[in-house]
């Protein structure tokens, strides 16, 4: 019972950080500098063209009911119109958004198999040579720029052998895992050595510990030992550096996307922002805080599936 | 009768970066059938090693030399397969820390079940069935809903119990027990104790139990292996080496226990009250209560409740209870590190409630603390002479020069060499530590020093060396002393008068032999009669 008492907690918590979110999308747009109605009129419109338009869109209510209105609006799915694309930036966000969660899908299909053996051999080899060449390639991993690896895959696998396309993101399943396999791939790169070395040191500090020494002394295999006791003991600090990464990923793939140009969330920000499309900036914005809430939401339940004393 | 276990000159090597240290040479010992045999020594003696190595349950570091036969099969020869069905099947092991020992994420019915899956072959429901059976022996009540807690839901004592289950569940010949009792509360180990020689008589287990405790040992052994520094010293029947200790290192070990100290605890103690202790409440928050959730202050749990006391000056004044007893909180209450809900405190006739600010600096000279952890409670990175000395010339009473000499005069009344001066805690063993904390809390020249289990984490003897040392510098510095512990016997031997506290309450306060010989609380009673005794040997009374 004090499992659900504290999902239900937890859950409850959400409604001040959404409400945080929502007063900081709001005021992102509110203090930007530059006029956004003169923006959208351009830059020829008279002054009582602009002033209609203000008062049309509410813009001469005070801040709070402003706020309001927008609160009401977000509610009802209206994030408001993308002035470049002419569009209601709810519908960009759809229309952009399945290409970055296929993206992360893939990243976390390439990254949570390969954490997971090449901690395990890591582990169970500990200073021998497996776990000497695992170390040097996270130390590697970890020191080579995401956006210098991908331009390099991109040449070599992309326009010199020619196997995997370099931009795009192509027709059907198929097409997408084919077309997206070089960012998911630069992308994994630079998540797996971090996940590894804290997994890896996860493990290694709990092969060590009592329960072990019990295990053994009850005559358990050592293979069961370690499927059964050491590995979900190890888990779950790696379970939480994977949650800050993809909900990092969810904003930060920026760098992956534009260079492979997969028309995702990432490219579609940093266009917005170049091109000063207000309220898709803050539509993104208030996007990828609910993404980043869903996914530490996510994690801590999963936390609370795996061991019994959270929560307490 | 063939023994069942015979240790021949066993020798465990550890490869440190510092070199190849010898943590046992030349160990030699058996076990017969359905005998219990006591291994004693104390910390660094090699009593914990030489077990682990009938298992193979050393680090992957050590070296072990010499023969372990066990049931006519010499178990250095055995296979890593031919191992693990004799680990669990024919031997199984039980720790100090029942806590640590047991997986935090798998409930107690799931690791009790799992041994026999794998030696017997049992389905998950007959081996689920066994386990449930299994905990009805080491009486866990109501273990049916039990079996499907988690380690952290249940107690220190319960926790003891289902290991013993676990090392059962393949109903193995012998168990190793590895201070099996040091983890718990006096009340609880002798339940545990009992669990064992029930198990013992019923079943025909052999048993090896290792302990620093020769009371335990007394109580519960047929035969004891005295060890110290890797090696052998004696062995024999418990009685035979309890009543006529061959070697002098067994000798010192009994003189040591508490039970037998020679120690005067000064009588002149004159009856005007030191300290008044009136109705005083601890309140603490309920744990889990957050600020978000409107933690309510006015929850909580008493930590004390309406505890009433006199310490008199002069006198050495004992607190004794189990874990969560409150016999720390009421020293931290004393010393304003807790705030009270309710009572009052008086120190020399002023209630500390009302000392203005010279007041409460001159109090809190006045009075010092030394805890339980001497390489907690001192500055790993100061060197000791300099620890002692800070307080001296925090307070202003000295120049950090004089002070620096005020204190090595201090390290000499403490009886430690002027050579440990510059040395950091992490240098000084123990006991040493222990002392540094006693010169320090000693240079501000307080009138009522608080001891809070301060020889709980040492050796015996280090302890009957600690315990005089305290004793002596009372008389010579006319010190009042408030000595919690949680130890019946060293109280018994060191306090004027004692407080018995329980959960909060204080159950009965009087004179140390009124409180002993004829107790007026039930718990009490109980407490007195838990406490393992040298001279409750199973072969009846030694003749003083």
């Amino acid at each position: 019972m004090p499992q659900i008492t504290y999902i239900g907690r937890r859950l409850i918590s959400l409604i001040p950080v959404l409400i945080g979110i929502s007063i900081i999308s709001f005021l992102l747009v509110k203090l930007s500098p530059g006029d956004p109605i003169r923006l959208l009129l351009g830059p020829r419109a008279t002054d009582e063209a602009v002033a209609a338009v203000r008062l049309a869109y509410g813009l001469d209510e005070p801040a709070w009911r402003q706020y309001f209105v927008y609160i009401g609006n977000v509610l009802e799915g209206d994030l408001g119109r993308s002035i470049r694309y002419r569009l209601p930036v709810s519908e960009l966000i759809v229309q952009f958004l399945p290409r970055t969660l296929f993206l992360i899908g893939y990243v976390m299909a390439i990254t949570i198999p390969a954490t997971l053996a090449l901690a395990v051999i890591a582990a169970r080899t500990q200073d021998r040579l497996a776990d000497q060449a695992i170390r040097l390639f996270t130390v590697l991993g970890m020191s080579v720029p995401v956006f210098w690896l991908a331009v390099l895959l991109g040449r070599y696998f992309g326009a010199e052998l020619g196997w995997f396309p370099v931009s795009g993101w192509g027709e059907g399943f198929t097409g997408h895992l084919h077309h997206l396999f070089l960012p998911a791939v630069s992308t994994s790169l630079w998540l797996i050595p971090l996940l590894v070395r804290n997994l890896r040191g996860a493990l290694i500090e709990q092969m060590e510990s009592d329960y072990v020494v019990a295990c053994r002394a009850k005559g358990l295999p050592e293979g069961i030992i370690f499927r059964r006791h050491i590995l979900r003991n190890s888990v779950l600090p790696t379970l939480h550096l994977l949650g800050i990464m993809v909900a990092f990923l969810i904003g930060g793939s920026v760098v992956v996307e534009i260079v492979y140009a997969v028309p995702g969330l990432g490219a579609l920000m940093v266009g917005s922002v170049i091109g000063r499309d207000y309220y898709v900036v803050q539509g993104l914005t208030l996007a990828y805080a609910v993404g980043t809430v869903l996914v530490t939401l996510t994690v801590d339940l999963l936390t609370a599936a795996i061991d019994p004393r959270t929560g307490r | 009768m063939k023994p069942l276990v015979e240790i021949d000159s066993l020798a465990v090597d550890f490869t440190t970066p510092d070199g190849v240290v010898n943590a046992v040479r030349g160990v030699g010992f058996k076990v017969e059938p359905g005998e219990i045999l006591g291994i004693v020594g104390e910390s660094g003696s090699g009593k914990s090693v030489s077990c682990r190595a009938l298992l193979g349950l050393l680090p992957r570091h050590a070296r072990v030399g010499g023969r372990i036969v066990y049931d006519g099969r010499e178990l250095s020869t055995l296979t890593p397969a031919e191992l693990a069905a004799v680990r669990g099947r024919q031997v199984s092991m039980i720790f100090q820390n029942p806590s640590s020992h047991l997986d935090p994420l798998m409930t107690i019915g799931e690791q009790v079940a799992e041994p026999m899956k794998f030696h017997f072959g049992l389905d998950r429901r007959a081996a689920r069935r066994r386990a449930l059976e299994l905990l009805e022996v080491v009486r866990i009540q109501d273990a049916g809903t039990r079996m499907n807690a988690y380690p952290h839901e249940l107690s220190g004592g319960m926790k003891q119990r289902v290991l013993i289950a676990c090392a059962l569940a393949c109903e193995p010949r012998l168990l190793l027990a590895d201070e099996p009792t040091t983890a718990l509360d006096v009340t609880v180990q002798a339940g545990i104790l009992r669990l064992l020689r029930t198990l013992n008589r019923e079943r025909g287990l052999s048993m090896i139990l290792v302990s620093h405790d020769l009371g335990v040992v007394a109580e519960v052994c047929d035969r004891v292996v005295v060890m110290r520094g890797g090696e052998v010293v004696e062995q024999g029947t418990v009685t035979d080496v309890v009543r006529q200790p061959r070697n002098a290192y067994t000798r010192e070990l009994i003189d040591s226990q508490p039970g037998r100290l020679e120690m005067s605890s000064g009588r002149h103690a004159r009856p005007a009250p030191l300290l008044e202790v009136k109705g005083l409440r601890v309140r603490f928050a309920r744990r889990g209560g957050t600020v978000a959730f409107g933690g309510d202050k006015t929850q909580g749990i008493d930590a004390l409740a309406d505890v009433s006391l006199d310490v008199h000056a002069g006198e050495t004044f004992g607190i004794v209870g189990e874990s969560g007893s409150g016999k720390s909180t009421l020293a931290r209450a004393v010393l304003g590190l807790v705030d009270t809900s309710a009572g009052s405190i008086r120190y020399d006739g002023r209630a500390l409630a009302g000392l203005d600010k010279s007041e409460r600096a001159r109090f809190r000279r006045d009075v010092q603390m030394v805890f339980q952890s001497p390489y907690d409670s001192l500055n790993p990175r100061m060197r000791v002479l300099d620890a002692i000395a800070e307080p001296i010339w925090r307070h202003r009473l000295a120049d950090p020069g004089e002070a620096g000499e005020r204190a090595a005069e201090l390290m000499d009344m403490v009886e430690l060499s002027p050579a440990l001066a510059r040395r950091k805690p992490r240098q000084l063993s123990g006991g040493q530590c222990q002392r540094v904390a006693i010169a320090r809390a000693l240079a501000l020249s307080p009138r009522l020093l608080i001891a809070d289990e301060v020889t709980s984490a040492l050796d015996v003897t280090i302890q009957a060396q600690v315990l005089r040392l305290l004793a002596r510098l009372k008389e010579m510095r006319d010190l009042t002393i408030i000595y919690i512990s949680h130890d019946l016997a060293v109280v018994r031997r060191f306090c004027n008068r004692v407080a018995v506290l329980k959960q909060g309450r204080l159950m009965e306060v009087g004179y140390t032999r009124t409180v002993f010989e004829s107790p007026s609380s039930e718990y009490t009673r109980e407490l007195i009669a838990s406490a393992p005794d040298l001279d409750a040997l199973r072969g009846g009374a030694v003749p003083a």
